[in-house]
């Protein structure tokens, strides 16, 4: 039954326009990052390696399909949540909302393997968009600046890394961003239980990102202790892969702290949901 | 008598001395002036803080008089002045003026420290110094100070191109005060202030780059079509 | 069929009386002192009820007495405080995928994923029914319900009366014994009020299915339903079969006339009915056993009255009227 409802709630997915306006604002604002990086590449990336730039000299190609996936990933870390949450965040409130909450609850399957068809379909379609954000990024832009080394300026300093050594950072980097992404989804799902409309838990899901992200980043001595219980803190995770050599400890840690998170999330919805009166 | 004695051999030495530090320099000048143009294969290492880059094999091209070209696969990291710059400076005489100064054993070698020193509207360069090997004609260390980039410290190591004044190993030290992370763009959002105070407390502020230079191909008749720069 | 078997046995006729017993006696539904808080809101005081098998079954009340939620806690909808509710003599806290199994229900309006077809709405039902439902299945419900021309079209451009068949569809798609149906006529046109009841109807007398009935148009339940309970206020106040409640030997006449002082005179006087009430200037109505109605038109017309208009009225109303205010 799990794997039956998992199938019907994916024709759902796959039937609802706004499925769609993720692939395609992804595709748009990726074409929109490479028309401006084909056009003026050079000075974006001047503004990286200027300090550096007094004392040395880069040679080689900067601008290249790695560089441009990277700076596609790192600009679009804050959108991608939104698109996810966008469809996440209406698996059941938007069930609650059509009134179609009454004839699902109805049938022979349990309120546990609804949910849970409903996240596991929320994690193919957060899939879906993470493959397709990893083939705009990395296909597209090599097809437009070709390959090459990856600059990358991380905090501490600049990682040049070679060629060869980028696309298993990259395929590793996705997952970890996928599991992020599963995150929010998650959260979304979650909220969507207590909700009977879809804008409360899409615009909920952002408020507690956009908060936990400033709270993140405000170099704060008092906010120390939370920041690694926050799941925002461990959303740029991918980007340690960029770095040398690999803090795999920081990244195990990231993917516990993002796992224990989903796991509590869908604990959360199954007892909201197993629990809830369908009144609507 | 006696003092204006000791006058004329006060003056006879210095000038004996300006004069020899010109020889010295006329004959590495010579040396270089020799090599019209080279191709050379180079591994590139360099340690710098803030910036971790994979030692890289590149090729060096160099025409005369100041034509240079990296090769590489990939990026980089050079360098900014130091290559072609000095032999420049000290082809032109009458750019500088040119003192001996303390007598420095590098490498068990006896060198001579001879100071440049610009002349009025000379350009960027504050001051050069070399200490170089007379006996073989060589610069076997330099240092530049200049008003874009502060000091550069470059050792010299030669092997089988030495009667040409080329080296097999060039070891630059540069300064890394002036860096900085654009923080708008660094974004580790996954780092506590602690760890962020930590990393910058414990910045060194120098940094080198070994460039081990092999298989010199000289004056081979670089066209200067080679040297110019491609758009991307 | 399982009639036929026990009558050609020994002592056949006992038999068949048990069995005849024990079919009529088999409760589908069983409902036990109910109770459901929403806050400090009691939407259902004390509900109690049985359904039998083979029943149509209505079920009665005012607005906001209890009937969705009462509902609502047969299908599982919404946990009750207090109280049990056992369907096919299981109970519902127990064996709530066993059960539904068997239950086909429409809950208020049926709603449906818009962006969907109606073919592949009832694709997506049917594969968590849990039942074997196939291609052929869907589009033959489809045509019984009369949408088998609209099967590829999405729901979303579907009338209000399309909708309610596409949910009669789902409904029956994989062959419950038990239907539920809340208020199915709401908001249908005279036509497709009809259409509903003759459903009904088939339902029950072609395929022996078990429905309950809950409704506004109590007419609608005098017709079609053979048991009946009446909640008021969150509590069930009657149960029973409609004809012994009701009195069908008995029937409520309303009669429009142009002298209704002297039509009421008359009935009193020559047809000895007492119970006789003027409603409004030239209006009567009267409850009289159905055998006298063509006596009553007579003397009537005998004593030179203009008769406008003769209607049985329905008596539920009037029982369902007096039940509610007692």
């Amino acid at each position: 039954m799990l794997l039956k409802n998992t199938y019907n709630e994916f024709i759902k997915i796959v039937a609802k326009p706004r499925s769609y306006l993720g692939f395609g604002a992804l595709t748009l604002l990726i074409a929109i990052i490479i028309f401006a990086m084909k056009a003026d590449g050079e000075t974006i990336v001047s503004f990286i390696t200027a300090s550096f730039e007094q004392t040395l000299a880069f040679n080689g190609k900067l601008v290249n399909g790695n560089l441009i996936a990277f700076i596609i990933l790192q600009m679009l870390v804050v959108h991608i949540p939104l698109l996810v949450a966008l469809v996440t965040g209406d698996l059941i409130s938007g069930e609650a909302a059509m009134g179609t909450v009454r004839m699902l609850a109805t049938k022979p399957i349990s309120r546990t393997q609804i949910v849970l068809s409903k996240f596991i379909a929320g994690a193919i379609y957060t899939l879906l968009l993470t493959i397709w954000l990893g083939f705009l990024s990395l296909f597209v832009s090599h097809l437009v600046f070709g390959a090459g080394d990856l600059i990358v300026l991380n905090s501490d300093g600049l990682v040049i890394l070679q060629e060869a050594d980028i696309l298993w950072r990259f395929g590793l980097g996705f997952c970890v961003a996928f599991l992020a992404l599963l995150t929010v989804a998650t959260l979304s799902i979650c909220l969507s239980a207590f909700a009977e409309n879809s804008v409360g838990p899409i615009v909920s899901t952002m408020a507690i990102i956009i908060l936990f992200t400033i709270i993140g980043s405000l170099d704060v001595t008092v906010f120390d202790t939370i920041k690694p219980y926050l799941f925002t803190t461990h959303m740029a995770s991918w980007r340690s892969f960029f770095e040398d050599p690999v803090p795999y400890d920081s990244i195990y840690q990231s993917i516990i702290v993002l796992l224990v998170h989903i796991a509590v999330l869908i604990g959360i919805t199954l007892y909201k949901f197993n629990k809830k009166d369908i009144t609507s | 008598m006696k003092k204006l004695f000791l006058l004329a051999f006060l003056c006879f030495s210095v000038l004996s001395y300006s004069q020899t530090a010109n020889a010295v320099i006329d004959k590495i000048n010579a040396k270089l002036l020799a090599v019209k143009d080279y191709t050379v294969n180079a591994n590139i290492n360099a340690n710098i803080p803030m910036i971790k880059i994979m030692p890289s094999n590149v090729k060096i091209y160099f025409k005369q008089k100041d034509k240079f070209k990296i090769e590489s696969k990939g990026i980089v990291i050079v360098p900014k002045q130091g290559f072609t710059e000095l032999n420049s400076f000290i082809s032109n005489k009458s750019k500088y003026t040119a003192v001996f100064g303390e007598n420095a054993v590098i490498r068990t070698i006896q060198t001579r420290l001879i100071n440049i020193i610009p002349n009025e509207g000379a350009g960027d360069i504050v001051l050069a110094k070399i200490w170089v090997d007379v006996a073989k004609s060589v610069i076997m260390k330099s240092q530049i100070t200049t008003l874009s980039n502060g000091t550069v410290n470059v050792d010299y190591t030669y092997g089988d191109q030495i009667s040409r004044g080329l080296p097999s190993v060039m070891k630059f030290e540069i300064d890394v005060k002036k860096f900085k992370i654009p923080k708008s763009v660094a974004s580790d959002i996954n780092k506590s202030s602690a760890d962020k105070k930590k990393a910058s407390a414990n910045q060194k502020t120098k940094g080198t780059i070994t460039i081990t230079l092999s298989n010199y191909k000289i004056n081979t008749g670089l066209s200067d079509a080679l040297f110019v720069k491609k758009k991307n | 069929m399982f009639v036929n078997v026990y009558v050609n046995q020994p002592f056949g006729t006992i038999h068949v009386l048990i069995c005849l017993i024990i079919m009529e006696k088999q409760a589908i539904i069983k409902v036990k002192h109910l109770a459901k808080k929403f806050g400090s809101f009691e939407a259902v005081k004390d509900v109690s009820f049985t359904v039998n098998k083979g029943d149509v079954f209505g079920f009665l009340g005012p607005n906001g007495a209890g009937k969705s939620t009462t509902i609502r806690c047969l299908l599982s909808l919404i946990s009750p405080d207090k109280g049990t509710v056992e369907l096919f003599g299981q109970s519902l806290a127990k064996n709530r995928a066993d059960i539904l199994k068997n239950i086909g229900s429409i809950i208020e309006k049926p709603d449906f994923y818009k962006y969907l077809s109606a073919q592949k709405n009832l694709e997506l039902f049917a594969r968590i029914s849990g039942a074997n439902v196939s291609a052929k299945d869907i589009a033959e419900m489809l045509d019984f319900v009369g949408l088998g021309n609209r099967a590829k079209h999405k729901v979303k451009g579907f009338s209000h009366g399309m909708k309610q068949r596409l949910g009669i569809a789902q409904t029956l798609l994989h062959k419950p014994e038990l239907i539920i149906l809340d208020e199915p006529t709401t908001g249908l046109d005279p036509q497709g009020i009809v259409e509903i009841r003759n459903l009904i109807l088939r339902l029950k007398n072609e395929q022996n299915k078990t429905i309950l009935l809950s409704s506004h148009q109590l007419s609608e339940i005098e017709l079609i339903a053979n048991r009946m309970v009446i909640i008021n206020q969150g509590k069930s106040v009657v149960e029973g079969d409609v004809s012994s409640l009701l009195n069908s030997e008995e029937t409520l006449v309303r009669i429009e006339l142009n002298d209704a002082v002297k039509g009421e005179r008359i009935i009193r006087e020559k047809l000895n009915v007492s119970a006789v009430t003027q409603t409004a200037a030239n209006e009567l109505e009267v409850n009289i056993t159905k055998k006298r109605v063509p006596e009553l038109c007579k003397a009537l017309i005998d004593a030179d009255l203009e008769i406008h208009a003769i209607e049985p009225k329905r008596k539920l109303e009037d029982y369902f009227m007096k039940i509610i205010q007692a």
